[in-house]
């Protein structure tokens, strides 16, 4: 007996033993964990599908948040004559200090504006930097290369105009010595740019089979370059790149008003626009609040009222100008689409061209998720093309888009919109900043448009914008603060 | 592998040599008592030295033992001194025990064992289960809160969240900040899960000469959790039961309607629009939404256990069951738990046993955000209007800030979080060699997480209203195990004591998550997350990427204690870690540490004096580490985040996008803890006065945690988690106890204990530029915090507030030419002329120097008084809430009251607008003392005496009566001065949880 219970004594720890042998040969292996929740980057960029994914992922976030909503209103489109900050008066008041030119550096708009805008800034690295060693069409691969050089310009040009100098970031960093960048100079980021445009110009198809309309066109990236010579006032460059774009078969659509509905996205008229969506069960890729910060308040499947139209706005459209009420939703109306507006409540007025009729809200989705961005249309390259001609002295030359912009407008009616006909230069200059304003009236050109006319003391002095100090808005403060002292502040900020 | 074969190749020999001789045994019998009260004691540990042979004492405080005639008996009792009692060939032995009067022959529970509290070299204190659930709390956490030095427990105020727990100060900062829990030889992070009646007894090991034997997670300190066991008797029935009440105290008043209508009526104003409100008096007091949404909250806990056993075998089982109503009204919480435990001993030198505890738990939720809408309803909002339709915001246009009617969110919020829990462990103990024991214990944790959301189809409000169901169900699976297998080598020699271990460790631990939802699908309360659905139903399955997590480690470890006639003591260990997450590079860690002790009390010297009863100075250092880093962190990963998908085409199709953004480190190095202890302790008068002082140093190096990097590099999560700085701890701790029985009637004790604790950061990676950080609850995500060298860790840091601008002269003569009267002057710090952000400056530490708490006991014949209090001092907290603005909101009274509305009306508070961008900047208004003194816990008890229970077959009925956090004293005008959270954001006040007490009624009746 006793020997027995030595003997399976010795059984039980010999078998631990051998356990505890057996698990430690397999140590190795055994701290060998896979990160459960994703896959390893190293395992990315190997084959076509994954470069599609990556420029599909670019072209997603141009519809995040700071992309489309808060950040772009703030700084593209408040400090304008042609909005106010809506919503009720105590609702993200910090919209007022761009609108007075009161803003410091520490609004959190600036801090996303910027990130936005290097998010799709990385996106477009990775594939430039990622997609040329992929073994796949290469066709194709040398189109997304075009894309995300697209994508990148577009995105500096931006922060350029934003901002003034920036870093300028067009590889991926090597390691964290090149975590910190300092500001570039704006020449060297403007140089930067129309390099990409150039570059994605030549490679871009004029269009696309029906399954891949939204991918950035060779009219994108030349349209996209004629206004980047515009903010240099390369004017040349402006005709030339207008022209061509004139010659690639876009053409205004017939119904101002209708270009903006759900219905006609991707018009003949539209050049770039970023493409939003309801996707059923997926309220995380249906993700634009770009309608929805600017809808009509207090109505199911309106929004928050933000960036409503101003007074001035109104008062500015010519006698009978159809595209007044196309762009201005008033309080009170009921819209084409059937919509009754309320007659009472915050604002008098709310932006029309981001309007998502109520019926297609969806309980769980942003109101008007189903709402594209346009970037860039045709009337806006005849603007370009007229503004040019006229720097140029061509003026002749410049009635031409301009009266095309207008006849559209006026829908047949002759008893409205005349045509212009002066062929003075700076009478002709006034008018088509007039026509610019109310054409694009409310779609984020406005405010840069003035400054870089070099009449922002002349529109938007009243309010407190000063020479030599507004021309760019204030480096976020966080940036500022995480650089160590790498990057600098604007003057008078 | 060498190592793996010296130990095994050891053990073998043994095996080997393995013999034995047994004396001629007698069968002894004896009684256990109280040397004080001659009461019986229970469950003593009886056995003969130097052997395995051992019994317990029954419930009439009885023993039978076999053993050898010639035996020495060790009898050992928690809070006993220890008797050692020669056999000698007698069959009966009685033995009073002394109740503490050598507290240093209390033995202690330590990692991997037990040591006399003598042999300690380092800095264990000890707390009694029976302490803790006596406050009848359903979280054994907080009933720690206040009675142990050094140990910092933070009530986060999130109803049923455990609180947090930081022992000596935050020296770990990356993720878990708790201590280690081991539980039964387990290990977890979190010990919600148990039921406070369940645990035996508490070991909180803080200093590393303790906690390097559990080196890869020891940095933040180890708790050690023995539950219940069975003892040898009678089997004994016990049951507990209280009913509670939780109610709001401390609470914050919000403006009334009238005061809210005047208020957003001048905020309006002063950002350029017309008065919302016509006639603002009109609305009178309005809806107190705190009075609407909240109650008076009910408790109801049952719980009944059995324990007893044989020579071979003993058992301890219990069932508990708990049924609590949340604060806000819908909200319920039912747990049910189960604990088992059986030991067994076939033979005289094996034993083997498990633990095995369930629990099942059902809360019916309540919707996160209610308290965040409580705090900022409309006062003029009605609950409901005339017609019995809610109340709508939308009508009053009072904006997005606070849109919603609170009723209505608590109506049509339908979400259930079920648990179901197992946890376990098993152990086999062979001794052989007499000095020999080998232990191999396995157990582990298995849990289902479900949580279960719907939402009908409805109409309340504008903004809370449906056109469609959802349903949504949320699936957690956790599957951990631990192994691990220790030798044990004891032995004395003449005055030379021995005792080492060796032993080796492996643990896995694996979670993994995924998500179902479908739009309209009708509400199914049960099934599996594919059943719930109907087939037709148009189902989105997704894993959730963060909550899938799969982690491993194995370690060795060894330890020697060595101690010379009980006077000079040297303890030593080492333990040897590897951690998945970081495999790769610097997969393992060595952990080592060594303490000394000398028992001045045990020598010659001091034989004759008659002062102290026991006197001890020790010192320590250890070197541990922390493994509680995300999984790979230096190996970049693929986003394939949803809002990342591509939208092309017409008609319109998805495409999945997947890319980079995001930055990892090239390399991440374990972060190490090195600390010294030294310390003193000792006992007076005979045992009645206890005090212990520590020093101790801690320093980590290497911490982990994540900083904020630059935007322009485009990541979409903007941290860098890495290496980032080296931190010191440095502090005293001091506790002093007394205790007393001046008559057989009257006992009583009292205790304080006192934390002091400096946090410096020594180095930032950022080299001389600070690390900012806390930008989460602030209202424009400025960075509210600063870690800067020199400073400690994660500082308030902002404007300083000079006064309010009272006329716009005033704000056109100022370098703030962007400011409107009613806003903030700040201070030019600088002196250069203008205000930037230059002129920011440290406004205080949420790091609280201070932690004390007072503990006292009186006993007067059948009656039983517990008082506990405990407090911070020395430290600050953000108020965040009050410029986290995003419209119309309430304001608090304070605020209201003392608002700056017009020239002269206020120096110190500015304007209603006090979100707008310049105000809200971090600043030296949101800077208050976070200081507080609280009544922990009043108890008082009553035992009814026994001789007429004893003909009902009762032994013990107690009735007892408690309330704890009855009374807190604080300045602080938020909810509750007690604010956790992440290193950079600590301390930032950004939730509105009302602070609550709680009052209980029970009787515990054992039969």
């Amino acid at each position: 007996m006793k020997n027995s219970t030595k003997y399976s004594r010795k059984v039980v720890a010999l078998g631990l033993i051998a356990s505890i042998i057996s698990f430690q040969s397999c140590k190795k292996s055994f701290l060998n964990v896979d990160p459960a929740q994703n896959t390893a980057a190293t395992q990315f960029f190997k084959t076509q599908d994954d470069a599609t994914k990556a420029v599909s992922a670019m072209y997603a976030n141009l519809r995040e948040w700071n992309n489309i909503a808060f950040a772009p209103i703030a700084v593209e489109s408040m400090g304008s004559d042609d909005v106010e900050k809506g919503s009720t008066a105590s609702d993200a008041t910090f919209f007022n200090d761009y609108h007075k030119f009161t803003i410091t550096a520490g609004d959190a708009q600036l801090g996303g504006f910027w990130k936005g805008q290097y998010q799709n800034i990385n996106f477009a690295n990775q594939i430039l930097t990622n997609v040329p060693g992929i073994t796949m069409d290469e066709t194709l691969k040398a189109r997304y290369l075009a894309e995300a050089k697209f994508i990148r310009a577009y995105s500096y040009f931006r922060l350029v105009r934003a901002f003034g100098d920036v870093p300028l970031r067009l590889t991926l960093p090597k390691d964290a010595s090149e975590y910190n960048l300092p500001r570039t100079a704006k020449a060297q980021v403007w140089a930067a740019i129309e390099t990409d445009l150039t570059d994605a110009a030549n490679v871009l198809p004029q269009t696309y089979s029906s399954a891949d309309i939204g991918h950035a066109t060779k009219g994108a990236a030349i349209a996209l370059h004629a206004k980047v010579a515009m903010y240099l006032k390369k004017w040349s460059d402006v005709l030339n790149y207008t022209n061509q774009v004139m010659g690639m078969g876009y053409s205004l659509f017939p119904n101002y008003e209708q270009m903006f509905r759900t219905n006609h996205k991707n018009n003949q008229e539209s050049i770039f626009e970023i493409q939003c969506a309801l996707i059923p069960n997926n309220p995380d890729a249906s993700n634009s609040q770009y309608s929805q910060v600017q809808g009509v308040r207090g109505v199911t499947g309106g929004g928050w009222g933000f960036n409503v139209p101003s007074p001035e706005l109104a008062a500015a459209y010519e006698t009978g100008d159809p595209r007044r009420d196309a762009t201005i939703i008033f309080r009170g109306e009921t819209t084409p689409e059937g919509d009754k507006i309320p007659a009472t409540g915050d604002n008098p007025m709310y932006n029309q061209k981001s309007y998502v009729p109520f019926s297609l809200y969806v309980s769980g989705f942003n109101e008007g998720c189903q709402q594209n961005k346009i970037v860039l249309r045709y009337a806006d390259v005849l603007l370009m093309n007229a503004e040019a001609n006229n720097e140029l002295g061509n003026s002749a030359a410049a009635l031409i888009p301009l009266e095309q912009v207008r006849a559209r407008a006026r829908a047949g009616n002759n008893a409205i919109l005349p045509k212009v006909i002066t062929t003075d230069q700076a009478t002709l200059r006034k008018a088509i900043y007039q026509e610019r304003r109310v054409e694009l009236a409310m779609e984020f050109e406005r405010y840069f448009d003035v400054i870089r006319q070099g009449r922002g003391t002349e529109v938007f002095g009243s309010r407190g914008w000063k020479a030599g100090k507004n021309e760019v808005w204030p480096v976020p403060q966080n940036e500022i603060d995480l650089s160590g002292g790498a990057l600098t502040q604007n003057p008078g900020y | 592998m060498k190592r793996i074969f010296t130990i095994s190749g050891l053990m073998l020999l043994l095996l080997f040599c393995y013999d034995a001789a047994f004396a001629q045994n007698v069968t002894l019998k004896g009684k256990i008592t109280d040397g004080k009260t001659g009461e019986a004691l229970i469950g003593v540990s009886v056995s003969v030295k130097g052997t395995t042979i051992g019994t317990q004492t029954d419930v009439s405080g009885a023993f039978t033992l076999k053993v050898p005639g010639n035996a020495t008996l060790s009898i050992a009792y928690i809070g006993y001194a220890t008797q050692e009692v020669a056999v000698n060939g007698q069959t009966t032995i009685n033995v009073a025990l002394q109740p503490q009067t050598n507290e240093l022959q209390q033995v202690v529970v330590i990692g991997y064992g037990t040591q006399r509290k003598l042999d300690v070299t380092g800095s264990i204190a000890t707390v009694k289960g029976a302490d803790v659930a006596k406050q009848a709390s359903p979280n054994a956490l907080s009933g720690l809160q206040g009675k142990v030095s050094g140990v910092q427990i933070t009530n986060n105020g999130t109803p049923g969240k455990s609180p947090d727990i930081t022992i000596r100060g935050l020296g770990t900062i990356y993720g878990n900040t708790k201590p280690l829990f081991v539980v039964d030889g387990v290990w977890y992070d979190d010990i919600s899960f148990l039921n406070p009646q369940d645990i035996e007894s508490f070991s909180i090991l803080k200093d590393a000469s303790s906690t390097a034997i559990y080196g890869i997670r020891a940095a933040n300190g180890v708790v050690l959790i023995g539950t219940k066991r069975g003892t040898k008797g009678k089997p004994v029935i016990n049951y507990n039961g209280y009913v509670g009440l939780q109610a709001v105290t401390n609470q914050v008043k919000m403006a009334n309607a009238n005061e809210y209508a005047t208020a957003v009526n001048e905020l309006s104003a002063l950002n350029g629009g017309d008065p919302i409100f016509s006639n603002p008096s009109s609305y009178g007091k309005g809806t107190d939404w705190y009075k609407q949404i909240l109650r008076k909250a009910f408790t109801t806990n049952h719980e009944a256990s059995i324990s007893g056993g044989t020579d071979k075998y003993t058992y301890n089982y219990s069932f508990g069951y708990l049924n609590q109503d949340g604060l806000a009204k819908t909200n319920n919480y039912q747990r049910y738990t189960v604990h088992l435990s059986n030991d067994f001993k076939p033979t005289k030198n094996l034993k083997f046993g498990y633990t095995a505890s369930g629990l099942s738990d059902v809360s019916r939720d309540v919707n996160g955000d209610i308290f965040h809408q409580l705090f900022g309803a409309a006062p003029t909002l009605p609950v409901r209007k005339a017609d019995g339709s809610y109340g709508d915001p939308n009508d009053y246009g009072t904006g997005d800030g606070n849109n919603y009617n609170p009723q209505a969110t608590i109506d049509f919020f339908n979400q259930r979080t079920k648990n179901k829990r197992f946890t376990y462990n098993a152990y086999g103990e062979v001794t052989f060699l007499k000095n020999f024991k080998f232990k191999s214990s396995f157990g582990g944790d298995i849990s289902q997480n479900e949580v279960r959301g719907y939402s009908p189809q409805y109409f309340a409000t504008l903004k809370q209203q449906s056109n469609k169901t959802n349903l949504d169900i949320n699936h957690t699976d956790v599957r951990n195990w631990i192994w691990e297998n220790t030798l044990t080598y004891d032995v004395k020699i003449k005055d030379h004591k021995i005792t080492a271990l060796v032993g080796y460790s492996a643990q896995n631990y694996r979670t993994k998550q995924i998500d179902g939802k479908a739009d309209n699908v009708p509400y199914v309360k049960n099934g599996s997350i594919r059943s719930s659905f109907p087939d037709t139903a148009n189902i989105n399955f997704f894993p959730t990427p963060g909550s899938q997590a799969h982690n491993r480690a194995l370690s060795q470890f060894a330890r020697v204690n060595y101690s010379f006639k009980d006077r000079y003591l040297l303890n030593a260990s080492i333990r040897h870690d590897g951690a998945s997450q970081f495999y790769g590079q610097h997969t393992y860690g060595n952990f080592p540490s060594i303490g000394a002790g000398w028992v001045i009390t045990n020598e010659d010297f001091m034989k004759n004096q008659k002062v102290f009863s026991s006197l001890k100075v020790r010192g320590s250092w250890g070197k541990i580490g922390n493994s509680g880093v995300p999984i790979n962190p230096t190996v970049q990963v693929i986003a394939t985040d949803p809002y990342l998908t591509g939208l092309f085409g017409n008609p319109l199709k998805t495409y999945p996008g997947a890319s980079i953004n995001s930055i990892v480190p090239p390399s991440i190095v374990w972060e190490n803890t090195a600390s010294s202890d030294f310390g003193i302790e000792g006992g007076l008068f005979d045992g009645k006065l206890t005090f212990e002082g520590d020093y101790y140093d801690r320093k980590t190096e290497h911490a982990i945690f994540a900083i904020p990097v630059a935007g322009s590099l485009g990541t979409s999560n903007s941290s860098l988690i890495g290496n980032q700085a080296t931190i010191q701890n440095k502090g005293w701790e001091f506790s002093l106890g007394w205790r007393d029985n001046p008559s057989k009637d009257f006992t009583y004790s009292i205790s304080g204990n006192l934390g002091i604790n400096t946090n410096k950061v020594l180095n930032v990676i950022t080299g001389q530029n600070p690390i900012y950080d806390g930008g989460e609850g602030i209202a424009n995500g400025a960075l509210a915090t600063r870690t800067v060298v020199g400073q400690p860790i994660g500082q308030f840091y902002g404007y300083k507030v000079t006064g309010i601008f009272q006329t716009a002269q005033q704000v056109a003569a100022s370098k703030q030419p962007g400011a409107a009267p009613g806003d903030f002057i700040y201070q030019d710090t600088n002196n250069d002329g203008i205000l930037d952000s230059r002129d920011r400056v440290a406004l205080g530490s949420p790091l609280p120097k201070y932690n004390y708490g007072i503990n006292t006991s009186f006993t007067y014949k059948n009656f039983d008084l517990a008082l506990d209090f405990q407090g911070v001092a020395g430290v600050s907290v953000y108020n965040a809430n009050i410029a986290y603005r995003f419209g119309n909101e309430n304001f608090t009274q304070d605020f209201y009251e003392h608002r700056w509305h017009g020239a002269g009306t206020s120096n110190t508070y500015p304007s209603v607008n006090v979100g707008k961008n310049s105000n809200a900047a971090p600043n030296s208004f949101y800077v208050e003392s976070g200081a507080y003194f609280r009544m922990r816990n009043a108890q008082l008890g009553y035992t009814i005496p026994g001789n007429f229970l004893k003909k009902l077959n009762i032994s013990k009925v107690r009735i007892y009566a408690n309330a704890q956090n009855a009374i807190n004293l604080f300045g602080y005008k938020g909810f509750s001065p007690e604010i956790g959270g992440d290193v950079g954001s600590r301390g930032i006040d950004a939730s509105v949880y009302p602070l609550f007490a709680t009052y209980n009624f029970g009787v515990n009746v054992t039969f």
